[in-house]
């Protein structure tokens, strides 16, 4: 096996520091422009801009565009059953943290 | 590398057909997802889910699969044999997230870049980007407090000089900013995927996770630990030097604390724009009546009370509207 090392990176929040592209965006969730298109259309995604091109994606987007691509791919999810299980795994996940910290006792 | 068998992980036969298969990952991806799932292991199950069914989902990656694994149980040591790939075509292969899928995986299908050049022909002529990669890095609480530096290693397979797959391993030297949340990401350029036809390289993306604290729960920006008392520091009050990420802090209790109860220090938790606080949650602990002085103490207690906690409802546990 080889190695090499790579000194000194920048790094970047990308839910702090950066916008992305559609285009980026489908890189960094490895979905189809249509597929995002569809979430956006469905109130799943909230970018800025009017047009796709103009489109600007929160870093925040990145996490939900992850999970969109794996109810829409594996499970076979249309892009209104997604919008409601992503806002049922928000609601979920508040519970559970209310829970948590009333349990902390 | 150990043999995965993809089978076993699914709970289906081999003679499964491709329909039990998607059932069998649906049924298992639906109670091991990590949004889900309270379990400990969930994302580590979720994750080899994610990759028994990238396999076997796949026509040809599961005859590829079949052929390699007769002759392997899960958990033995594996080596690909020479040429066992000879014939079939992997169309998109590779960890089709781009998700840091097993040695074991990447051995067999993680040839995208060979496969790809294969794929397209050799009168391709345009650049393509290389894939973003993912991979998920754990820190301390108190890396987020302080900033970090830290190193990570990562393996994906290359191609050598001869054409011949590698597993490359590479490590990165990374700044971890001070003020990152667990589930957010750090993005670094040009650390993906190496580019193909003269493309450019993808990115690498690195999910931050916290290691589990002993003492200390986050959520978001705040941090929070639990604080046990005595019944009387509750009643009386008390001040106390307690510890936090940031260090020492004299905290006073206030008389007349009751159980569940938060104190807040403000701008305590992780730090940023605007800072998190920190929360010391209040408990209360009865000491055990163990000798007969204790008992003695504890009947001086109720003579002294004439309490009855059931003649009043109970108060209601005060949690902070979110």
């Amino acid at each position: 096996m080889s190695t090499h090392s790579t000194r000194n990176m920048s790094t970047l929040i990308v839910e702090e520091e950066i916008q992305l592209t559609l285009v980026e965006l489908c890189q960094a969730c490895n979905a189809p422009a249509e597929y995002v298109s569809a979430w956006v259309y469905e109130g799943v995604l909230t970018p800025s801009g009017q047009t796709p091109e103009d489109w600007r994606f929160s870093g925040e987007s990145l996490r939900r565009a992850q999970q969109a691509r794996w109810l829409a791919r594996d499970m076979e999810v249309n892009a209104q059953g997604v919008g409601i299980v992503l806002d049922l795994l928000d609601e979920i996940a508040a519970l559970q943290s209310r829970l948590q910290r009333a349990g902390l006792r | 590398m150990k043999f995965q068998d993809y089978y076993a992980i699914l709970g289906v036969p081999r003679s499964a057909t491709q329909d039990e298969i998607k059932r069998a990952y649906r049924k298992l991806a639906r109670k091991h997802h990590p949004d889900v799932s309270k379990d400990a292991d969930a994302e580590a199950r979720f994750k080899e889910l994610g990759e028994a069914y990238a396999v076997l989902k796949d026509p040809e990656k599961r005859a590829a699969y079949d052929q390699v694994g007769q002759n392997w149980k899960a958990g033995q040591d594996f080596q690909p044999p020479p040429g066992w790939d000879a014939g079939f075509e992997f169309r998109g292969a590779g960890a089709d997230d781009g998700l840091d899928a097993s040695d074991f995986f990447e051995a067999l299908f993680g040839r995208r870049a060979r496969a790809e050049q294969h794929y397209r022909g050799p009168d391709r002529s345009h650049a393509h980007r290389g894939q973003d990669h993912h991979a998920k890095v754990l820190i301390d609480l108190e890396d987020a407090y302080h900033g970090a530096q830290r190193s990570i290693s990562l393996r994906m397979p290359a191609l050598d000089a001869r054409g011949q797959l590698v597993l490359q391993s590479r490590t990165l030297d990374i700044t971890i900013p001070k003020g990152i949340r667990a589930g957010q990401h750090l993005r670094l350029a040009g650390q993906g995927e190496p580019g193909i036809g003269g493309g450019p390289a993808g990115d690498l993306f690195l999910e931050i996770g916290f290691n589990p604290h002993p003492h200390y729960h986050v959520e978001g920006r705040d941090v929070f630990a639990n604080l046990p008392l005595a019944p009387w520091e509750a009643a009386l009050g008390c001040s106390l030097n307690l510890p936090t990420p940031e260090g020492p802090v004299q905290v006073t209790v206030p008389e007349r604390s009751a159980a569940g109860r938060q104190l807040r220090l403000r701008g305590k938790g992780i730090p940023g724009k605007p800072a998190g606080d920190f929360y010391f949650v209040l408990a209360i602990v009865l000491p055990p009546a163990l000798t007969d002085a204790d008992k003695a103490a504890y009947r001086a207690f109720a003579n002294a009370f004439h309490f009855d906690p059931r003649a009043t409802p109970a108060p209601s546990r005060k949690v902070d509207p979110r």
